[in-house]
């Protein structure tokens, strides 16, 4: 059953392929064209495996900006993390601390989104962890072939062709789902709002301002509405 | 790398940063923050963050081309965006909204 419910995180993952191959061809590509040499490229993107992270180090790396720069950009980029793991923290707290160490370094936008896709679909669903495994895995493969391809292929791929619009378009199928409601519609425009607003904060901060607004406005139009329904 | 460049330490160093950023960021909370209860005000809130999180990540690479924001319906990344949309409220398939929307860009790039 387990192994079922890995397969089936696999397959479910598979139509957002595409895009998740045409973002790790961007980030290979612009991790070489910055100037960073091929090898220090392929090391990076096997080891953090954090695709926005890296993108947002690579200029601070090529002007030698002092590593705590590099250190705490890479943390706020990636604070949207701390909110995802903090939702999966109840389904992984019965595992065994190297297996909660893994299955985080797995963790990522669109393995997140599938995994809580399904709990809104089957709550109950009992193979929850092997199903997040599995698409989560299958996203990693992806990601480091598609990385791998750019950064040794760089000159050849044409990034005129909007292939970075492609790795933005898949998000658009895993965001619908999730607009059931209006509480979580008032939450997807705030943080949309406010993600664009801040924009040009230093260090990314935009995006996670974005998504904790959000996550308010949509906390607080859930309790306006039970209010309005209790008698 | 020229010599002006970042040398190897620098760089080693600077990898191994970034990726205790990501592990940091991803796995601390699930390693170390095991005994922690959220309140159900936490939980409910956090039962919206994917849905925040896909449409700040997603709005902004919309409306922002080359670090302007273009807000206009002539901005092709945005109606293209708006067309995978649409395709995929009509028939719910992922590779046809991703296929669509990127025609519809491809479409407007090369017109307009």
């Amino acid at each position: 059953m387990q192994r079922e419910a890995y397969w089936r995180g696999v397959r479910e993952l598979l139509p957002a392929a595409p895009g998740v191959f045409a973002w790790g061809l961007v980030t290979g590509v612009a991790m070489v064209k910055s100037g960073l040499s091929i090898e220090y490229a392929l090391i990076m993107t096997f080891l953090a495996y954090a695709g926005s992270a890296q993108l947002a180090a690579l200029p601070l790396l090529v002007t030698v900006a002092p590593l705590w720069v590099v250190a705490l950009t890479a943390i706020a980029v990636n604070l949207r993390f701390v909110v995802y793991s903090a939702a999966m923290l109840p389904h992984l707290r019965h595992l065994k601390p190297s297996a909660r160490l893994g299955l985080g370094y797995l963790i990522g936008d669109i393995g997140f989104a599938k995994f809580s896709a399904l709990l809104e679909r089957e709550p109950d669903y009992p193979h929850r962890v092997a199903y997040f495994a599995g698409g989560a895995s299958c996203n990693w493969v992806l990601w480091q072939a598609s990385s791998v391809i750019g950064i040794l292929a760089a000159t050849a791929i044409p990034l005129e062709w909007g292939l970075a619009l492609a790795g933005t378009l898949v998000l658009i199928p895993l965001l619908v789902p999730f607009c059931r409601d209006r509480p979580a519609l008032g939450g997807v425009c705030v943080a949309s709002i406010v993600a664009v607003v801040g924009h040009d904060w230093p260090l990314r901060l935009g995006l996670v301002a974005g998504i904790l607004a959000g996550m308010l406005t949509a906390l607080s139009l859930e309790r306006l509405t039970a209010r309005e329904r209790a008698p | 790398m020229n010599e002006s460049g970042p040398g190897d330490a620098y760089l080693w160093i600077a990898i191994l940063l970034i990726t205790l950023s990501a592990l940091l960021t991803r796995s601390g909370l699930l390693v170390w923050g095991t005994g922690l209860k959220f309140r159900p005000l936490v939980q409910s809130a956090l039962r919206y963050a994917p849905a925040c999180a896909l449409a700040a990540i997603l709005v902004p690479d919309l409306v922002f081309v080359d670090q302007h924001l273009w807000l206009a319906p002539d901005n092709p990344r945005l109606i293209a965006g708006v067309a995978s949309c649409l395709i995929f409220g009509f028939f719910r398939s992922m590779i046809g909204s991703l296929i669509g929307g990127m025609t519809v860009y491809w479409l407007l790039s090369y017109f307009l």
